[in-house]
């Protein structure tokens, strides 16, 4: 009787003692995880929330024992139902990972194999750590698939992972997970990558599941809100530090730390307005878009030979809406819905059919988009990285637009001005965009959108790829140059939250079909159309249900 | 689709063979006859029909299995060149059976090996293989394995059939240097897909299963990293074919190379036709094969 003395029944399942982990750089090393401690208990579900870079998939990397080469371990212990994961060789940790501890990944398309049919992919992990042979795991993945909601599982096993949707690869990949009864459960941020109702659904059968065979989880994510629905418990970590722990209710009730309360306002709460619904339908819009269909599918040479006809895809069907002048008008919809193809058709990056009235001017096709049209139509993309020239300074960015549409004097002081206006200090012109963050970087690109003195703005997920409290003053930013220059906003995004905080009116969107134009704070009435319906009641709304 | 390429490759040949100063009349009876002469003879070979015609009839025989009769030998084109396609394929299939068993595990070594000695030694012999063309090359393994060791014949062929051995023998070195270069190139391609494929998401996933790092190489990892490779091995069988044809000068290989050049020398047009016809049905079947190929292993691509 030593150290094991009197275990009481609820000994953790996970405890991670006083854990640090070091990367070592050409600048010396950095610390990703400084002094964690943390324990999960069977049955329990413990959220742990972080912005990007705070630690929280180097702590699901040191637990599964996978770290890079430059990884050291000052100190610590982690410990999974009493053996410490550290002192493990890598062939202990071969037998423990996916038999007593497993993980689901944030993107079920690349985190399956595209070579290798689903059946196998699942069932290796029964072979492996089971000890079945091939036809016994065969047949023990499809009742596993058919466990996870997979109506004919049979025939998934057989199908390739391109040949599935991505809530059914993640229904999969869940099931690998759960196949060998583990003790605890690594979920790394499991329904990012998909849509709001998929992920609805995801997260249903994760919390079913869960309940079911009591593993306790560690629930990864950025949002807060999300983890406020599944997780008993919340870890909030902040650069490697975990700042603050407990129960859901405690943190959204009685937040302890700034950080933490700083996240919690972040998180859009679609019952607090930020903008008057002061714009009156006129009937003389801004943009009136008419019938715009976006087709894709090019013609093979050997089909345009012999005359056989392709199949088209459809983008956008038959689209028609309008914005006033002043107007933020919210689009909405899952993720190939034909939200960007509609914006890309409205700023000339894609041909279509229809017509787009902007301003009392007709325009039928690209050749109708003059200087004029772009100068007064500006678009803001999703990734800043990709839409920023990395060899390029900021303040060459910056003064493009300013020579194409501007009058072109004193740049210097013009573009000083920019970045002024969107909270960025002057000397920032000198500096290359990997210099900046993401935020900065996206205040760039506004600023750059803004050059022009638009009157129309196409905003294409542009808070997407930011952490909740960038995304929050980013927004409050928007806000801002709207007020002061009544721009109007096309902003299209999946979060839907976020929208009915901002939006003067939300379009939503699926499969390319416009489904209807509601008022902003009309969208959860209940006379709307079932689509509109199912994505409210998919979205999680945890920061209000504390409020 | 191969029916198309072989259609416009039989074009091309034929428009570069009319342009070539070669007129086939004098060609056969020589700098000294008389114009009368050369007349009847262009009559009778069809010469003086336009062009077009001529194609269409070349082009019906060809069909036909006719590829026409040489103007060097008056013997007809087709049985001679496909004998010698015969050599040459032997030489190309036992250099790409020898640059299949080096270069692929050459690269994996190199790949999981990565930044050790291993994988820099790989690198180093393939940054050679790649630099050196296969004229110089040869020139100095005929130097060394033939001049002062004596352990092989230096050029020359004998046919498998008549002494097995010998001819084995006759083989090695044309074999080793045409494949020199190949292994170069694959094994760095393998190298650098592996490498590529290595740090994916999908193996991490399967190293989390807890799978053994052998099992995620065999099982997950090579399939993907070697998919990319049929396709460089298929666009190199280009470079073989014109690899073939210095190395079968070289060594002195009565292949379809060398019959190419003997024949470009005398201007001997039905023969410069078939020839250069045969490679690119060959280079054609060849790449063919290898899409079929990469969309049975991988079944996201599909063909229509």
């Amino acid at each position: 009787m030593s150290n094991t003395e009197n275990r009481p029944v609820l000994s953790p399942v996970l405890a991670i003692e006083n854990y640090s982990l070091d990367y070592e750089t050409a600048n010396g090393p950095f610390h990703a995880l400084k002094n964690i401690d943390l324990a999960i208990n069977r049955g329990e579900i413990l959220g742990l929330v972080g912005e990007s870079g705070s630690g929280k998939t180097s702590l699901a990397w040191s637990i599964m024992r996978y770290l890079p080469k430059n990884a050291r371990e000052p100190g610590g212990k982690i410990l999974l139902g009493g053996d410490n994961l550290l002192e493990k060789s890598e062939r202990e940790m071969q037998t423990f990972r996916g038999r007593r501890i497993s993980m689901v990944f944030q993107d079920p398309s690349t985190s399956l194999n595209p070579t290798l049919s689903l059946g196998t992919q699942l069932a290796e992990v029964l072979v492996r750590h089971r000890g079945l042979t091939r036809q016994q795991a065969w047949k023990e993945g499809e009742e596993r698939l058919a466990h996870v909601g997979l109506r004919t599982p049979a025939q998934m096993m057989h199908r390739m992972p391109h040949e599935a949707s991505g809530g059914e690869k993640q229904r999969v990949v869940i099931a690998s997970a759960f196949a060998c009864n583990p003790e605890c459960i690594i979920f790394d941020e499991p329904t990012t990558a998909l849509d709001v109702i998929t992920s609805r659904q995801i997260l249903d059968l994760f919390v079913e599941l869960q309940a079911e065979t009591g593993v306790a989880s560690l629930y990864i994510s950025h949002d807060l809100a999300l983890v406020a629905r599944t997780a008993g418990r919340v870890a909030v970590i902040k650069r490697g530090d975990i700042v603050e722990q407990g129960t859901v209710r405690e943190i959204f009730t009685n937040p302890q730390q700034e950080y933490t309360r700083e996240l919690i306002a972040a998180v859009p709460d679609p019952a607090h307005r930020l903008v008057k619904d002061d714009v009156v339908d006129t009937d003389k819009p801004l943009v009136k878009v008419e019938n715009v269909s976006v087709h894709f599918g090019r013609k093979s040479f050997l089909a345009a030979l012999t005359g056989r006809k392709t199949d088209r895809v459809t983008g956008n069907n038959a689209i028609s809406l309008s914005v006033n002048p002043g107007e933020i008008l919210g689009i909405v919809g899952e993720s190939g819905s034909g939200k960007s193809t509609l914006a890309k058709a409205m700023t000339g990056l894609n041909r279509f059919e229809g017509k787009i009235w902007f301003d009392g001017r007709e325009i039928r096709n690209l050749g109708d988009m003059d200087n004029a049209y772009r100068k007064d139509v500006q678009i803001i993309f999703q990734h800043p990285d990709a839409s920023l020239n990395p060899r390029q300074k900021i303040f060459e960015i910056l003064s493009r637009p300013l020579k194409l549409f501007g009058d072109g004097s004193d740049l210097e002081k013009q573009v000083g001005d920019m970045l002024e206006q969107v909270r960025l200090p002057r000397t920032h012109a000198s500096r290359y965009p990997h210099q900046l963050s993401g935020g900065e970087k996206q205040r760039v690109a506004i600023a750059r959108a803004f050059a022009s003195k638009p009157k129309l703005v196409i905003c294409d997920e542009i808070t997407s790829a930011l952490d909740v409290s960038v995304q929050a003053s980013v927004v409050q930013l928007l806000l801002e140059l709207q007020k002061a220059s009544g721009t109007a906003y096309l902003f299209i995004t999946h979060d839907l939250n976020l929208i009915r905080q901002i939006a003067h009116r939300i379009a939503v969107m699926y499969r390319g079909d416009l489904i209807e134009v509601v008022k902003a704070d009309e969208i959860d009435s209940p006379d709307r159309a079932d689509y509109t319906r199912r994505l409210i009641e998919a979205v999680p709304r945890a920061a209000a249900q504390y409020q | 689709m191969i029916v198309y390429t072989l259609f416009v490759v039989s074009l091309i040949v034929f428009a570069i063979t009319q342009i070539l100063p070669a007129d086939a009349a004098v060609m056969m009876l020589g700098e000294n006859a008389t114009p009368e002469a050369l007349d009847a003879l262009r009559q009778t070979m069809g010469l003086d029909a336009p062009i077009w015609q001529q194609y269409a009839t070349w082009l019906w025989h060809v069909v036909q299995g006719d590829l026409g009769t040489s103007l060097r030998t008056g013997q007809p084109v087709g049985p001679a060149m496909f004998e010698a396609l015969g050599r040459s394929l032997l030489l190309a299939l036992l250099s790409i059976g020898l640059m299949l068993v080096l270069a692929i595990p050459l690269g994996i070594i190199a790949a999981i090996r990565r930044g050790k000695i291993a994988d820099m030694v790989v690198s180093l012999i393939s940054y050679a293989g790649v630099a050196l063309p296969e004229f110089v090359t040869a020139t100095i393994a005929v130097l060394v394995f033939a001049d002062w060791m004596k352990w092989l014949p230096p050029t020359g062929y004998v046919p498998l059939t008549e002494d097995f051995f010998g001819g084995i023998a006759h083989l090695v070195l044309p074999v080793c240097v045409i494949s020199i270069i190949l292994i170069a190139h694959v094994s760095r391609m393998v190298r650098s897909e592996l490498v590529d494929v290595l740090h994916t998401d999908y193996i991490r996933a399967a190293r989390l299963k807890g799978l053994s790092r052998g099992h995620v190489l065999r099982r997950h990892a090579l399939r993907n990293a070697l998919l990319p490779t049929i396709t460089i091995v298929a666009l190199d069988v280009g470079y073989l074919l014109g690899g073939v044809i210095v190395v079968e000068e070289i060594f002195a290989i009565p292949g379809i190379g060398r019959q190419l050049i003997v024949a470009i020398q005398a201007r001997d047009l039905p023969a410069i036709q078939a020839g250069v016809l045969i490679m690119a049905a060959t280079y054609s079947i060849v790449n063919f094969i290898a899409d079929i190929l990469y969309a049975w292993l991988d079944k996201r691509i599909q063909y229509d």
